[in-house]
C-alpha cells in the first residue's frame, strides 16, 4: 500500500485529464494523473488488425472485468452492454476515436430559449429537462481555438468572423480564424455524397478532423490507411492526447502518470472539502493519494459512479449531490443509417480516415425551421462506413438490404458484390435530456475490483426523437438516390432500444446549484476542491461529437485553476 | 506485443508443429503428437468434405464437433466455383484456436450449444446436424435464428445462431494469423486489400477496384496470391 501526496490528482488521463494534465503542470502545480489501462506508443497500433481492434474492441474497456449495464426502464433488469466505446488506456478516447472535431453551434448552448424564442415553450416536450448552459459559445470560442491550434485539427472554415465561406460549414458559429490544416482528402463517397447533396441544395463539406492533413508540430501527416475509430493511429497523424498534450506534460517535469490505477474512491473530511483519492493498483494493491484538488475526468460512467461511491455521512447522497442532481439527464447519439450500393463503379470505403467523413448541416441544430417537423433540435448527416471503420469484418455487423438474407449464398453474393461497392450515411441524432435517463449503481453487478457497475437506465424511444430519427432516415434516402446509388437501405435504429453511441450528462453544469451539479468550469458547487470535467457536463447535447467541447471547456477550467483558483482555493463562481 | 498475444503466436507456432508430426518427429511435444494421433479417423474419410471437416481442429473441439461446426458455416458462408466459402478459408481452424485461446470462456456454451443442436436434429430428422442434407441444415438454421428450434436452454437457439454467425465471419475475414481467411480467401472475396500502410491521392480518386498493392497481411510470411483481375 502506497501514500503519497500532491497537489493534484487527476482521475482519468484522456481527452479532458491530458489537457489539464498539461496546464496545470505547467502552472507549477504537482500533478498525478490515475489511469486504468496502460500507456501504450505509437510503435503499438502497427500493423492494423481488425479483429484485434474493432471486433475485440482491445483499446476499449474490457465488458467482463469493467461492464457497464443499460436497461430502457426502472422496470427491467439491466444487463452487461456489448460493446463499450469509451478509451482504456492513456490519451482516453481519443486514442482509438473517429477524430471528429466539431465546434457547437451558437444555438446549442441556448437550446431551451431558442425553442422557447422560436416555437414556443410547448415545443419542449413536457418531460423533457433541456436547459441553456451556463456559458456562451462565445465564452469558449478562444478555447475551441486553442484546442483546434494546439491539437491539430484540419477543415475548412465556413464562417470566419461572420463572413460566410462557401465550402466549409456555413452553419457553423463564427470563428477568429480558419483551421491550422487544410481538409483532409476526399474519398470518392464524399465526392458522390458531395455532389448529391449539393443537387439537392444542400451545404456539404469536409468533415473537421482532429487528424493532420500535412506535417504538424513534428508529426506526420495522415497516410489515409482507413483504420481509424477502433484503431491507434500506426503513424501518430491523428491527434490523440497521447502525442500531443501527454509529452507536454512529461515535459514540464510536474506530472506523474499511474497506469493500471484504479480509482475507486474519492476522500472527504468533515470541513466539507475532498482530501484525496483511494485506489487499486495493477497488483491488487490499494493505495491512497492525498491531494489539495482532485479533478474527475473519466468517461461519464465512471464520472458518476464515483462520485455515489464516495458518499459519506456528511454527503450520504454522493459527492457534490446536494441538489439531488447527480446521475440525471444522461443523453445518447442515436444513430441512424441509411446505405448506397452502386453496381457500376467501386466507392473503397475501406480507405481514409473513417468516421463521418462528410457532413451536411442542413439538418442539424436550429438550423432549418422546425415549425411542422413534429420534433426540436437535429442532427449532422455524413457519409462514412458502417460502424466507424471499413474493413470487412464491421460491414458482416450491420443491416442488409431488403429481400437480402443475412447468411447463405445470397449473402455470400452480397459481401462480394457490395463491399467495395457501398457506402454508409449516419444521421448523429441529437437526443434531449430527461431527468429520468440516469446512471446509478448496480444492485446486482460488480466489475473485476468488486466495485458496483455503473447502472444506465434510458429508452431513446420517445416521440420527439423517433420523429427526429424518421425525418433524417427519409433526408438520407433522398440523398442515397440523389448520389445516384443503384441500392438504397435503412438499417433499423436500435431495435431493442440499446443505447447509441456519445453517452453525455450525468454531472451536469448550471448556473443554479439547486439544479445543477458543477459549475461552467466543472467546479462542485458544494465542494470547492472537486471538479468533474468532460461530456458529463453537458446539459444538452447537440448533434455534433463531443470531443473538441470536452477539450475546449479542459482548457477553459485549467486556464481559470491556474489563474485564479491557484491564488485563492475556494469557489470560482 | 502483449501477453496474450505472445502466447497466441507461441499457440499458432505449436499448432503448426503438430499439423506437420509425421514428418517432424523429435522435434514434437509428446503431448502435441498424441493429440495428433487420436485425430487419424479410425475410418478412412469417404469423401473430401468430410476430409476437409476432419482437418483444422485439435486445440479444442472434438472430431464429432468439428464435423457439426464446418457443415454450419459452411452453410453459413458456402462456398461456390469461385467464391470460397468457410470451408475454404479454415473457418473451423478459426473457431478451434479461439476456443482454446481468446475465446476460452465460450468454451461451455460450444458444447452445450452443439449438444442442442444434435438433439433437435435427431428429434426432426433422425440424423444429428452433420448428416442432414444441405436442405435440412438450412432449415434448422433459419429455425435457429427464428429462435423456433426446440432443444435449446442455454445457449438459446437465437443465441447459438448469432454467435456462430459471428465467429464464421471472424473466421472468413480476419487476419490469417487467427487461423482462419486461408490464403487471404475472405478477403479476395470481397475485395479487401488488408492492412495496407498507405493509400495515394490516386488511390482515393480511383473508381475501380484496388489492385496497387498485393494484400498484407499481418506476418510477412503469410502467403500473398496474386490480385484479383
Amino acid at each position: 500500500m502506497a501514500t503519497e501526496k500532491t497537489d493534484v490528482v487527476i482521475i482519468g488521463v484522456g481527452a479532458a485529464g491530458g489537457i489539464l494534465a498539461a496546464e496545470l503542470g505547467k502552472a507549477g502545480m504537482k500533478v498525478i494523473g490515475l489511469e486504468r489501462g496502460p500507456r501504450l506508443t505509437t510503435a503499438d497500433f502497427n500493423p492494423h488488425d481488425e479483429l484485434r481492434y474493432f471486433q475485440r474492441q482491445d483499446l476499449r474497456p474490457n465488458i467482463k472485468r469493467q461492464p457497464v449495464t443499460w436497461r430502457p426502464n426502472t422496470n427491467s433488469t439491466a444487463t452487461p452492454m456489448p460493446v463499450l466505446n469509451n478509451g482504456n488506456q492513456a490519451g482516453g478516447g481519443t486514442v482509438h476515436y473517429g477524430s471528429v472535431s466539431w465546434r457547437l453551434h451558437e444555438d446549442d448552448f441556448r437550446a431551451r430559449s431558442q425553442t422557447i424564442e422560436r416555437y414556443g415553450a410547448s415545443a419542449i416536450p413536457a418531460d423533457s429537462s433541456l436547459a441553456d448552459w451556463p456559458l456562451t459559445y462565445a465564452d469558449l470560442e478562444p478555447y475551441y481555438d486553442r484546442a483546434e491550434y494546439e491539437l491539430g485539427v484540419s477543415g475548412k472554415a465556413g464562417n470566419l468572423q461572420g463572413k460566410k465561406i462557401e465550402g466549409g460549414n456555413v452553419f457553423e458559429a463564427p470563428r477568429r480564424r480558419d483551421y491550422p490544416l487544410p481538409p483532409l482528402l476526399q474519398d470518392q463517397a464524399e465526392v458522390l455524397f458531395g455532389d448529391g447533396a449539393r443537387k439537392l441544395g444542400y451545404h456539404p463539406f469536409s468533415t473537421p478532423r482532429a487528424i493532420v492533413s500535412q506535417p504538424y508540430n513534428g508529426r506526420p501527416a495522415c497516410t489515409y490507411c482507413g483504420f481509424c475509430q477502433a484503431f491507434g493511429c500506426h503513424v501518430g497523424a491523428k491527434s490523440s492526447i497521447l502525442v500531443t498534450k501527454l509529452p507536454e506534460a512529461d515535459n514540464t517535469g510536474n506530472f506523474k502518470l499511474l497506469t493500471g490505477a484504479t480509482c475507486y474512491r474519492i476522500s472527504s473530511d468533515n470541513s466539507g472539502k475532498v482530501t484525496g483519492v483511494a485506489y487499486y493498483g495493477p497488483d491488487g494493491s490499494d493505495n491512497t493519494i492525498e491531494a489539495e484538488l482532485v479533478i474527475v475526468t473519466t468517461f461519464i460512467y465512471d464520472n458518476t459512479r464515483l462520485l455515489l461511491l464516495s458518499k459519506t455521512d456528511r454527503f450520504p447522497n454522493g459527492l457534490a449531490n446536494s441538489s439531488g442532481q447527480l446521475g440525471k439527464h444522461v443523453m445518447a447519439h442515436m444513430m441512424a443509417n441509411v446505405f448506397v450500393g452502386f453496381d457500376d463503379r467501386h466507392l473503397n470505403v475501406f480507405m481514409g480516415p473513417s468516421a463521418q467523413k462528410h457532413t451536411l448541416d442542413d439538418f442539424n441544430a436550429d438550423n432549418f425551421d422546425h415549425k411542422d417537423a413534429g420534433f426540436i433540435r437535429g442532427s449532422q448527416i455524413s457519409i462514412g462506413t458502417g460502424n466507424l471503420q471499413g474493413g470487412p469484418i464491421a460491414l458482416t455487423t450491420v443491416a442488409t438490404p431488403p429481400g437480402v438474407p443475412r447468411w447463405g449464398a445470397a449473402y455470400r453474393d452480397f459481401l462480394a458484390q457490395y463491399f467495395a461497392r457501398h457506402a454508409v450515411m449516419v444521421a448523429q441524432t441529437e437526443n434531449l435530456p430527461y431527468a429520468d435517463q440516469t446512471i446509478d449503481l448496480d444492485p446486482n453487478l460488480r466489475d473485476a475490483w468488486g466495485v458496483p457497475a455503473p447502472r444506465v437506465t434510458y429508452d431513446w424511444r420517445r416521440p420527439n426523437e423517433r420523429a427526429r430519427v424518421e425525418f433524417m432516415q427519409k433526408k438520407m434516402d433522398e440523398i442515397g438516390h440523389a448520389m445516384g446509388a443503384h441500392k438504397v437501405w435503412r438499417a433499423p435504429v436500435s431495435p431493442a432500444g440499446a443505447p447509441g453511441a456519445h453517452h453525455e450528462g450525468g454531472t451536469r453544469m448550471g448556473g443554479d446549484p439547486k439544479t445543477s451539479v458543477v459549475n461552467k468550469y466543472g467546479q462542485s458547487w458544494d465542494i470547492p476542491n472537486l471538479f468533474v470535467i468532460g461530456s458529463s457536463t453537458f446539459p444538452s447535447m447537440s448533434g455534433f461529437n463531443p470531443t473538441l467541447t470536452i477539450q475546449a471547456l479542459a482548457y477553459m477550467s485549467a486556464d481559470a485553476i491556474a489563474s485564479k483558483y491557484k491564488k485563492s482555493p475556494g469557489p470560482l463562481l | 506485443m502483449n501477453k496474450h498475444d505472445e502466447s497466441r503466436r507461441a499457440f499458432l507456432k505449436g499448432a503448426a508443429v503438430g499439423a506437420g508430426a509425421v514428418a517432424g518427429v523429435g522435434l514434437v511435444p509428446d503431448a502435441l503428437a498424441q493429440q495428433h494421433d487420436q485425430h487419424q479417423p479410425a475410418e478412412a474419410p469417404a469423401t473430401t468434405a468430410q476430409a476437409h471437416a476432419h482437418a483444422g481442429h485439435g486445440a479444442f473441439l472434438n472430431d464429432d464437433n468439428a464435423a457439426t461446426v464446418t457443415a454450419f458455416a459452411e452453410r453459413l458462408m458456402p462456398g461456390a466455383p469461385g467464391k470460397p466459402g468457410a470451408t475454404d478459408a479454415g473457418v473451423l481452424n478459426y473457431i478451434d484456436l479461439a476456443l482454446a485461446g481468446a475465446y476460452a470462456d465460450q468454451q461451455d456454451f460450444y458444447r452445450r450449444g452443439l449438444a442442442a443442436l444434435d438433439t433437435h436434429c435427431r428429434s426432426a430428422y433422425g440424423k444429428p446436424f452433420a448428416q442432414l442434407t444441405p436442405a435440412q441444415q438450412d432449415e434448422t438454421i433459419t429455425a435457429l435464428e427464428a429462435g423456433k428450434a426446440t432443444g435449446f436452454t442455454w445457449p438459446s437457439a437465437q443465441a447459438f445462431f448469432n454467435t456462430m454467425r459471428t465467429h464464421t465471419m471472424e473466421g472468413m475475414f480476419a487476419d490469417p494469423v487467427y487461423g482462419g481467411n486461408k490464403d487471404f480467401a475472405g478477403w479476395v472475396l470481397v475485395g479487401f486489400p488488408g492492412a495496407q500502410p498507405l493509400f495515394s491521392p490516386a488511390d482515393l480518386q480511383s473508381k475501380d477496384a484496388y489492385s496497387g498493392a498485393p494484400i498484407i497481411g499481418l506476418q510477412a510470411q503469410s502467403k500473398s496470391p496474386s490480385r484479383r483481375t
